[in-house]
């Protein structure tokens, strides 16, 4: 199969840990996978046939592994998006088929398939349009006229000629980085001078990667004790070495006893690409809001609700004080 | 040095005076100028420009003399920079009606209501921390339910190096309340009232005076404020020796 090529994998039903479970296994297998919707994948092979072998072959090897996983999928492989995932939603559980031509494969299907408002539908029930070719068949500047630009869209989609992309991330990757100091270190100010290193070094994997860190996962390995974890959700995502160290700071401060800590290994949990922000060209004052925002909420979830507030005016002209300003919990 | 004594050197001084007190290279070196927050009254004259981040400041005066509401200019021209304003509040007594009369904007504002002076505490040392607000301001509340300025030493080591200012709101407490040799020592400005405003028999407003924050600045580096009815915004009058070369004149 050569030209634009989409893998679709469908599990009917499929709970939230089934799909994430289907995810993590197509993430193993796939360059880039793209999230339809609960249970539903997609992946864009086009031009990947010298690198993972031609799509059926792919398509195999996907089913065992989902096998495996515990899950069976069905799978469609066409030239679009959509038409991938129609077929795959008409596979039986455990099999794959293969179009090369989607209106083609289209045409004959009721119009319900397509991603069309009731009322729409009625419509074209009333103009004697019982199937996705009949639609297809009808001139696309006056679909336009008639019904505006969403049901164009459809149309193109109905034409099996609408290039939707599949929008896919990348498989998160592993940041990770380690460190082990020859002398125990006993002081809370000394490990945070210490993990300032190893912090530098997230930083600088972070923008390798255009990333911003969401979460952190800090590891100390300690003398006679249990190593220590602590979690740490950095708001709003940041990759500057000085915010991730200022937000471990303040959770090694709520930790009286650290004990004699020799080694630390600080990981990426969740990251989220960079935005201008993180870069530092745009926006100075919207970063300090959402860094004040930040804090506020580190302060709500330290000292609960109710403290940490924002008063509004409503009736300046009220006759009862009370009754002029009102307080909401800051939460944006 | 070698690095493990230069590590040592730096985790004390930060340990001392917190983590933004050290900087590579020039970022530490910013003029004054860029950090002060000028209020465009004789407050600033009083204060030397007005505060500045990194520096902490006290308000001290009797009950209702006029602290907060220059307390809320000082507010208002954080704002005018930009920044947002973070204003700890224990005694649950911030107007925020007389915040807007002084030209507070409230969404700029960030009240934390917190009920014991550890709470205040964390809460003015995150804020000091933070990169988000220029100014941080904790109003002790009154001397008979706030909490007690001494409380607050904890969070001196955050304000050196912090991108905010922080401001004191206290009660003068000389009358039986304060211990007689506190702990805690801010650069302070004394608020003093200075007379009673009366109209046909009855007391209207009032006029103070700010004291610089030496505590005993002289005359003329003294300015003056007059509050012309009650719950209204403070009016500036200039500086005392100001006001005495107008009369002379």
């Amino acid at each position: 199969m050569t030209g634009p090529v989409t893998l679709a994998v469908v599990a009917r039903d499929a709970s939230a840990p089934l799909h994430e479970r289907l995810l993590a296994t197509l993430r193993g297998a796939l360059p880039r996978v793209g999230v339809l919707a609960p249970g539903a994948f997609a992946c864009d092979l086009a031009g990947t046939d010298r690198l993972l072998g031609a799509p059926p072959v792919v398509a195999r090897r996907i089913l065992a592994r989902c096998e495996r996983a515990g899950a069976f999928v069905s799978i469609g492989i066409a030239p679009a998006p959509f038409v991938a995932r129609v077929l795959a939603e008409r596979t039986p559980p455990g099999e794959l088929r293969a179009v090369s031509d989607g209106q083609s494969y289209l045409a004959p299907l009721s119009l319900d398939t397509m991603p069309l408002e009731e009322k729409v539908r009625d419509e074209l029930a009333l103009l004697g349009l019982r199937t996705i070719g009949d639609f297809a068949a009808l001139p696309r500047a006056a679909v336009f006229d008639r019904f505006g630009s969403a049901v164009a869209r459809a149309h193109a989609l109905a034409r099996g000629e609408y290039g939707d992309l599949v929008r896919a991330d990348a498989p998160p990757r592993r940041i990770l980085v380690r460190r082990v100091w020859d002398d125990a270190i006993v002081s809370r100010e000394q490990l945070v001078f210490a993990l300032r290193g190893a912090v530098d070094e997230v930083e600088a994997l972070l923008a390798t990667d255009g990333l911003a860190a969401l979460r952190l996962d800090l590891r100390l390995v300690r003398e006679g004790a249990a190593p220590l974890r602590i979690d740490r959700t950095i708001l709003p995502p940041a990759r500057e070495s000085a915010a991730l160290l200022r937000s471990l700071r303040w959770a090694l401060e709520e930790r009286d006893d650290l004990g004699h800590v020799t080694g630390c290994a600080l990981g990426v949990v969740e990251a989220e690409p960079a935005r201008g922000r993180q870069i530092g060209l745009f926006a100075p004052d919207g970063a300090r809001w959402e860094e004040a925002i930040a804090t506020a909420r580190y302060l709500r979830a330290k000292l609960g609700e109710g403290v940490v507030l924002r008063p509004r005016v409503v009736d300046a002209e009220a006759r009862l004080p009370e009754r002029a300003t009102e307080w909401v919990e800051v939460t944006r | 040095m070698g690095s493990t004594g230069l590590a040592r050197a730096i985790a004390r001084i930060e340990g001392r005076y917190g983590m933004h007190a050290l900087a590579r290279g020039g970022a530490s070196e910013r003029h004054r100028d860029e950090l002060a927050l000028p209020t465009g009254t004789s407050l600033d004259l009083v204060t030397g420009g007005g505060l500045a981040a990194g520096e902490p400041l006290a308000f001290v005066g009797p009950a209702s003399v006029g602290k907060l509401s220059l307390a809320f200019r000082v507010v208002a021209a954080a704002q005018r920079t930009g920044g947002m304003v973070a204003w700890i509040d224990p005694s649950a007594s911030l107007d925020p009606l007389a915040a807007v009369r002084s030209g507070v904007d409230l969404e700029r504002l960030v009240v934390v209501r917190a009920r014991s002076a550890g709470a205040a505490a964390l809460a003015a040392s995150a804020s000091l921390r933070s990169e988000g607000f220029r100014l941080v301001v904790v109003d002790t509340g009154p001397a008979f339910a706030g909490i007690g300025s001494d409380e607050l030493a904890p969070v001196l080591p955050s304000v050196r190096g912090s991108p905010a200012a922080l401001l004191v709101v206290s009660e003068d407490r000389r009358g039986g309340y304060a211990p007689s040799n506190p702990r805690l020592v801010l650069p302070t400005c004394t608020f003093e009232r200075v007379s009673w405003e009366r109209r046909f028999e009855r007391t209207v407003g009032w006029t103070f005076e700010v004291g610089g924050p030496r505590g005993h600045s002289p005359l003329d580096k003294r300015a003056l404020f007059a509050v012309p009815a009650l719950g209204a915004a403070a009016t500036d009058l200039g500086r005392r020796a100001g006001l005495a070369e107008a009369a002379a004149s």
